[in-house]
């Protein structure tokens, strides 16, 4: 150990690394982290307020505050219906030097789309059918610009309750009925029952989950989420109504092919590696040059200038971020089911069994609702 | 040694200031509008800085404002035998746009109600609710009446006035297109003729940044 007083420089680096340490790390951006306290979308970021508007949305649907559900919603989808033209936070995630996550998150197709079918159900809800209609109509359509056209607004769901929602409202609603038999994988949907009057939306599982992949982490990736429950049965007046999953959301997410932002990424990612490179080429040339020549010859300059070249390159090279926007829906269901019933008007319970992969209860739940004579009866059902 | 340590110092000073000066802008960054916008005060008929695709106060407006002309041009309505009354039924939106759908009738009928008062009438059936349970608070007598509550004074319609919402979308990589085609009937509440029929078609496309397609 050194008794050597510190120098000017020495102080000084001190000083800016405690300004570094504080001043600006306040929020680290990514919201998962930062979830130790609760957070409400009004106090996050402005770039992950839509992103805590879904998440609340879902904890409020399952916790059966649907007035609190649809003001995130409301909240969120007006921030998505908005995204059209020149946006500054979409513009500097597009830039080199910064990651995508600076862009306001609005999330990915299939993130956009439940929050349209949360709101859809909640609509219902209240007595709006065709407002439901209007927003599974552009969840389907959040879903078909797809860069894989074979997986484009395949929601099977999404088509069905269209379709029956068309019913509902007098209209005809078998093309929807026919789009939404074709988007089937598994089980195929039942035809719509005009008198049902109670409408069970059922949700199980875990959502996916994102991650980056690439040298440079540039690639978004999906990873499914882990979950026993496979399916749900309801039995209720005496019935029993199978709830298998139509939909599956890791599917949805991983199925749609390239985004137009993984082209910019690739392009970022393949800067950072030439730049990185062209550092590496002139340094080791600069280091050469100026190390086998006479000193304070032409050579020895050019040495030093490709030195100079080469370490500004590596200093571009380091300050692109082409890292992909892993910031997640993650209370999202792995798996999106439909079920029916007519009921008489008056008080009913239903038990719900949400069964693993053999067809045996994982977990049950229960579910007391009231049946209004003339309209129909929305009940929300999540193994969560 | 002087001199070199001078050298020293002066760069030290200049290096300090400037990555002081890099370090608060970079705390500066990524903040638009750290003050706020303020507020804008914009008539209901003109695009806003804060649009989409989707049905807004500027098409509101320039529907219902051609729907009301409209309305009063019919010869069933200028030609009447005594005032026209007419009622409001829901009008049936097919878009993909979740809407307020009410707002569109309420606008057109505040706009015929102060425009031309006396041409037409409406009849709050929206209201029944109430007006019946103050009827019948009057039949027994427990509120006073100004005349015989058992006699029903409840008017008929005359007309119904009802509309529909429909809508195409084409959403490509180039952009979602979204059209949207408002039709209002004024129906004869006898006969069930649609004595008049308006439409107004509006199309707008929009084109998301990069980073969200």
């Amino acid at each position: 150990m050194s008794n050597v007083p510190p120098t000017p420089l020495a102080k000084w680096l001190a000083v800016a690394s405690l300004v570094l340490s504080t001043g600006c790390a306040t929020y680290t951006g990514d919201p998962a982290a930062n979830s130790a306290s609760p957070t409400t979308a009004p106090t996050a970021p402005r770039r992950d307020q839509v992103l805590w508007s879904y998440r609340n949305a879902a904890l409020a649907m399952r916790a059966g505050r649907f007035d609190q559900a649809k003001t995130e919603l409301e909240e969120a989808l007006s921030r998505l219906g908005g995204i059209y033209g020149p946006d500054k936070a979409a513009a500097s995630a597009r830039s080199l030097f910064n990651e995508e996550a600076k862009k306001n998150f609005i999330g990915e197709p299939y993130e956009r789309v439940m929050a349209y079918y949360y709101r859809a159900i909640l609509y219902w809800m209240d007595g709006e059918p065709d407002n439901a209609r209007a927003c599974f109509r552009t969840g389907q359509l959040l879903d078909s610009d797809a860069e894989n056209k074979t997986y484009a607004g395949d929601y099977a769901l999404l088509d069905y309750l269209d379709g029956f929602a068309c019913v509902k409202l007098a209209a005809d609603g078998s093309d929807a009925f026919a789009r939404a038999q074709s988007h089937t994988r598994s089980t195929p949907l039942p035809p719509y029952s005009p008198r049902a009057n109670v409408l069970f939306f059922v949700e199980f599982g875990n959502g996916p989950l994102k991650y980056a992949a690439g040298q440079y982490r540039e690639q978004l990736r999906f990873r499914e989420g882990n979950s026993s429950v496979k399916s749900a049965v309801i039995r209720v007046g005496g019935q029993t109504l199978p709830a298998p999953a139509y939909d599956d959301l890791y599917f949805q997410a991983s199925t749609r092919g390239g985004r137009v932002m993984d082209h910019i990424l690739a392009g970022k990612a393949q800067f950072k590696a030439g730049a990185n490179s062209i550092g590496d080429v002139a340094i080791i040339s600069g280091a050469v040059l100026a190390s086998h020549q006479k000193r304070r010859s032409n050579a020895d300059e050019i040495g030093a200038g490709l030195l100079l070249f080469g370490l500004a390159s590596k200093l571009v090279s380091a300050a692109t971020t082409p890292t992909a926007d892993t910031r997640c829906w993650e209370n999202l269901p792995g798996h999106l089911s439909f079920t029916a019933a007519e009921l008489l008007p008056g008080q009913h319970t239903a038990t719900i069994e949400f069964l693993n992969a053999v067809g045996a209860p994982h977990r049950v739940k229960t579910a007391t609702f009231i049946v209004q004579p003339g309209r129909d009866t929305v009940v929300f059902l999540s193994d969560r | 040694m002087p001199h070199m340590k001078s050298n020293l110092h002066t760069w030290s000073v200049s290096l300090s200031l400037t990555l002081a000066a890099g370090l608060l802008a970079g705390c500066a960054s990524g903040v638009q509008n750290p003050r706020g916008v303020s507020v804008t005060e914009m008539r209901p008929d003109e695009r806003g800085f804060v649009a989409g695709t989707g049905v807004e106060s500027q098409d509101l407006v320039r529907v219902a404002d051609k729907m009301a002309r409209g309305i009063l041009g019919v010869p069933q309505v200028t030609r009447a035998q005594g005032t026209p009354r007419v009622v409001l039924d829901p009008v049936v939106n097919e878009t993909r746009f979740p809407i307020n759908k009410d707002i569109f009738l309420t606008r057109i009928r505040a706009q015929l109600n102060s425009q031309a008062s006396g041409k037409v009438i409406f009849l709050a059936r929206d209201r029944m609710t109430a007006l019946e349970r103050e009827r019948d608070l009057k039949r027994s007598g427990q509120v006073t009446s100004g005349s015989d509550p058992n006699v029903v004074e409840f008017k008929g319609a005359d007309f119904f006035l009802t509309g529909k919402l429909s809508s195409l979308t084409t959403r490509t990589s180039k952009g979602v297109s979204d059209y949207v085609l408002y039709t209002f009937q004024l129906i004869d509440a006898r006969t069930s003729d649609i004595v008049w029929e308006g439409f107004e078609e509006i199309k707008k496309q929009g084109l998301e940044d990069a980073v969200y397609r």
